[in-house]
Formats: C-alpha cells, structure tokens, sequence
C-alpha cells in the first residue's frame, strides 16, 4: 500500500478559472483530474491517493497560511510520495509547484515530484532533491507527463536507485544551482574520498554538476577570402586605455566593440587588458599580441582577403558562466552576420 | 572562425571546429623576446596559417 498526495491548482482541480484564483487550499479524499489517471495507472500497487487544491492567487498572496495548511493535509494523510502539477508553462502554478515540493522535500523528507516545461519560472524557486520531470509547454503534452510521473513513482516504489537515477538523468531537467547543506564530513575530507574512489575505478559524482558545452555545427567559409570581411575577436578584455565602458575584468556580462578604422597597429598606452584570468603585462606593451591587427594589417594590404572589419570585439572570458558566455557569444555572432562578416578570427588567452 | 588558443585540448572538447596553438596563455599571439621587426613577420606568418584553416572545410574539431 502507497499512499500519493497530489497537489493541484483550481483549474486543474476542476473548480475554475481565474475567478476561482484566489481559492483557498482545500484536501479532497480521493484523485481528480490528472491524479486520476495516475492512481489508475497505479492500482496494481494498492494505492491511497488524495489531493490538495489551491488557486493560483491564493498560494502566492497568502503562502503561509497555504503552507501552514499543506502540513495539516500531511500530518493527517501521512503521504509516502507528494506530487505537485504538471504546470507546463504556466508560471504562477509552476512556482507553486516547486514551493510546495521543496517544502515538502525539506520538511518529511518523502520525495517530492513536479513537472513543467524549462522556460517555467518555477525552475528557479526548485529546491534540492525534488525531482522535476520535464514537459512540454501545455497541456497538449499532458499524457505523456502523466506517463513519466508513473514511471518515476514505481521505480521509487521498486527501490532500484539506479533505475531512478536513469529517470532522473533521462527525464528531469537539470537545474544547475547551489545550495547550501549539512554534510557529515568536511569539503576537503570528502575531496580526497571522491579523489579516491576515482583513483580506485570506482563510479563517483562530484558535488558540482558539471554543465555540458552545447554542440554546434561547424560553419565554413563560403566563396572565397579575397571577397571576404573578416572580423577579429578575443576574450582577452582589451579596452581603449581608462577602460571607458567598465568591461569587467572578471565575471564578465557585456561585450564592446571598439574601431580600428584607420589604425595600423595598436599601441601601448591607447589599449590594456582587463582581466583577472591572466597576466596582462605583455599584451600591454603591445596590444597586437592579443588583437593582432598589425599583422592583419599586412595581409589585408597583400590581398590576402579582402577587408578587415573596421570593429574588433571584446570581452572577458573568465570566472563567468557558460550560459552567459554563450548570451555574449550569441550577440557578437549576431552583430558579425547583420555587418556581413564572411570569418572570424578569436583570440584567447 | 578560427579560435587562437594555447587550450587547444579544451577548444577540441567544447566542439569548436578550426583551432590553433597560440604561442603563451597570456599573449597567445605574440612573441615578446623578439626584436619588433622580427614579432610582427612571425605574427603575419602565424595570421597567414589561421587564414589558411579558415579556407579549410572542416566537419569535427581539428588542429592546425
């Protein structure tokens, strides 16, 4: 015997609409709508099911007393799973859903699932160990959701970690976040015991999600380079001399573009480096040997292509996130296309 | 593109299609312990090789 508490918001409930947002949170004995088709998928397990419901304007206008109200349903259901939605893409439930599952996670330590799309809001209120399946953006994906909520209630039920771990990495969106927790050991012991179970081949995780570069197609040349304007660009953090924009030298959230119109080299003392990743002394003395436009200069003048872009591009590329890096790296690229630029030479340090 | 770099391993890992070994992490395109004359025609030569990868049809990470 299983016994499922499902947590719903009014339209999903079948109570109402928006006019029934501000619906206080209410326990129904029993499965309703998408609860329904999961205790019937469940049945072979002998499940107790039931179901709070909660308008979306009530939960987040009045959170305490919806919480305080959710641990009553609890302390009188006295679930072994919890599971909030699907919300798809809507944001107000999507919140709820992550709210009450950390909540839920955090204060009766049973698991706690939800589902919604990735664009959803709630991903970012999720806490640790809540399990968020991924779904698409409405309703229209709401079987295969349902599905996949199933599936993931049985392999906890079966116990088999490694058919939940599966799930986990198959269907749950990755929420790359820190948190903070109570280890029994302190970091540098728990280093050098993950330090060591890879020495051993044994299988091990680190405590950092690693995020995984997304793949991109490779793009060649089109035509040839004696009708081509190249571009250069570096993460190097080369600023004019006083750095005018604030470019950070770290952590970087911007990129510039700054002419070379008319220049044929870069000099000392009218460009520096802004960076913490590496020693700017030498590229301070002579700014081309991380913008290499005297060089480019020469070449240009051979005919060895047929302009060089009047702007070069700039950012830092240290200490900052990958999904920010990849924002910078997707603004420059679109600046380079609309300017007609044929390739793109990066420097990096 | 071609990416100038002395991480050339972490460039091929993250997917990135034509790369080139710079000459130090902190200037990877210069050459400081030569008399400027000299610098600029190993820069040129080196630029000379990027553009050269750039004209080269590439389908997986390579090295040039």
């Amino acid at each position: 015997m299983v016994k499922v508490l499902h947590y719903l918001n009014q339209f999903f409930a079948g109570i109402g609409g928006e006019e029934k947002a501000g619906q206080e949170l209410l326990f129904i004995p029993g499965p309703v709508g998408a609860g329904a088709v999961i205790e019937n998928e469940l049945k072979g397990h002998g499940v107790e099911y039931a179901t709070i419901a909660c308008g979306d304007n009530y939960f987040h206008e009045e959170e305490e007393k919806a919480i305080r109200a959710m641990g009553a349903a609890l302390e009188r259901f006295q679930p072994d799973v919890f599971l909030a939605g699907p919300a798809f893409n809507a944001g107000r439930y999507g919140l709820a859903c992550a709210k009450v599952c950390s909540w839920v996670r955090d204060n009766w330590r049973i698991p706690a699932i939800t589902g919604m799309h990735e664009d959803n809001p709630g991903t970012q209120e999720v806490g640790r160990h809540v399990f968020v399946i991924q779904t698409g953006a409405s309703a229209a994906a709401m079987r295969e959701s349902l599905q996949r909520y199933t599936l993931l209630v049985e392999r906890l039920l079966a116990g088999n970690e490694t058919a939940v771990e599966n799930f986990r990495a198959e269907h749950c969106l990755s929420i790359p976040r820190r948190f903070t927790v109570r280890s029994d050991a302190p970091d540098y012991v728990r280093a050098v015991n993950l330090l060591l179970t890879k020495l051993n081949g044994q299988p091990y995780e680190s405590e950092i999600p690693r995020v995984e570069a997304k793949r991109h197609p490779i793009p060649n040349l089109t035509g040839s380079l004696t009708d081509a304007t190249v571009a250069l660009v570096t993460e190097g953090g080369l600023v004019p001399k006083g750095n005018p924009d604030r470019l950070e030298s770290s952590r970087g959230s911007r990129y510039f573009k700054y002419s070379l119109n008319g220049r044929e080299d870069l000099r000392r003392g009218e460009f520096e480096a802004m960076h913490t990743g590496y020693d700017t002394s030498t590229v301070d003395q002579d700014p081309d040997r991380i913008v290499p436009l005297d060089a480019m200069r020469v070449l240009e003048k051979a005919r060895r292509f047929k302009k060089l872009h009047d702007y070069y591009f700039v950012t830092t590329g240290t200490g900052a996130m990958p999904s920010k890096m990849e924002e910078i790296g997707a603004g420059i690229a679109e600046e380079l296309a609309s300017s007609g630029i044929g390739a793109v030479i990066l420097t990096a340090t | 593109m071609v990416l100038i770099t002395c991480l050339s391993n972490v460039a091929a890992q993250v997917g990135i299609g034509r790369i080139m070994g710079g000459s130090k992490f902190h200037y990877p395109v210069g050459q400081p312990e030569l008399p400027p004359e000299e610098e600029l025609r190993w820069r040129v030569s080196l630029m000379e090789k990027g553009l050269t990868a750039l004209e080269t049809p590439v389908q997986e990470p390579k090295i040039f």
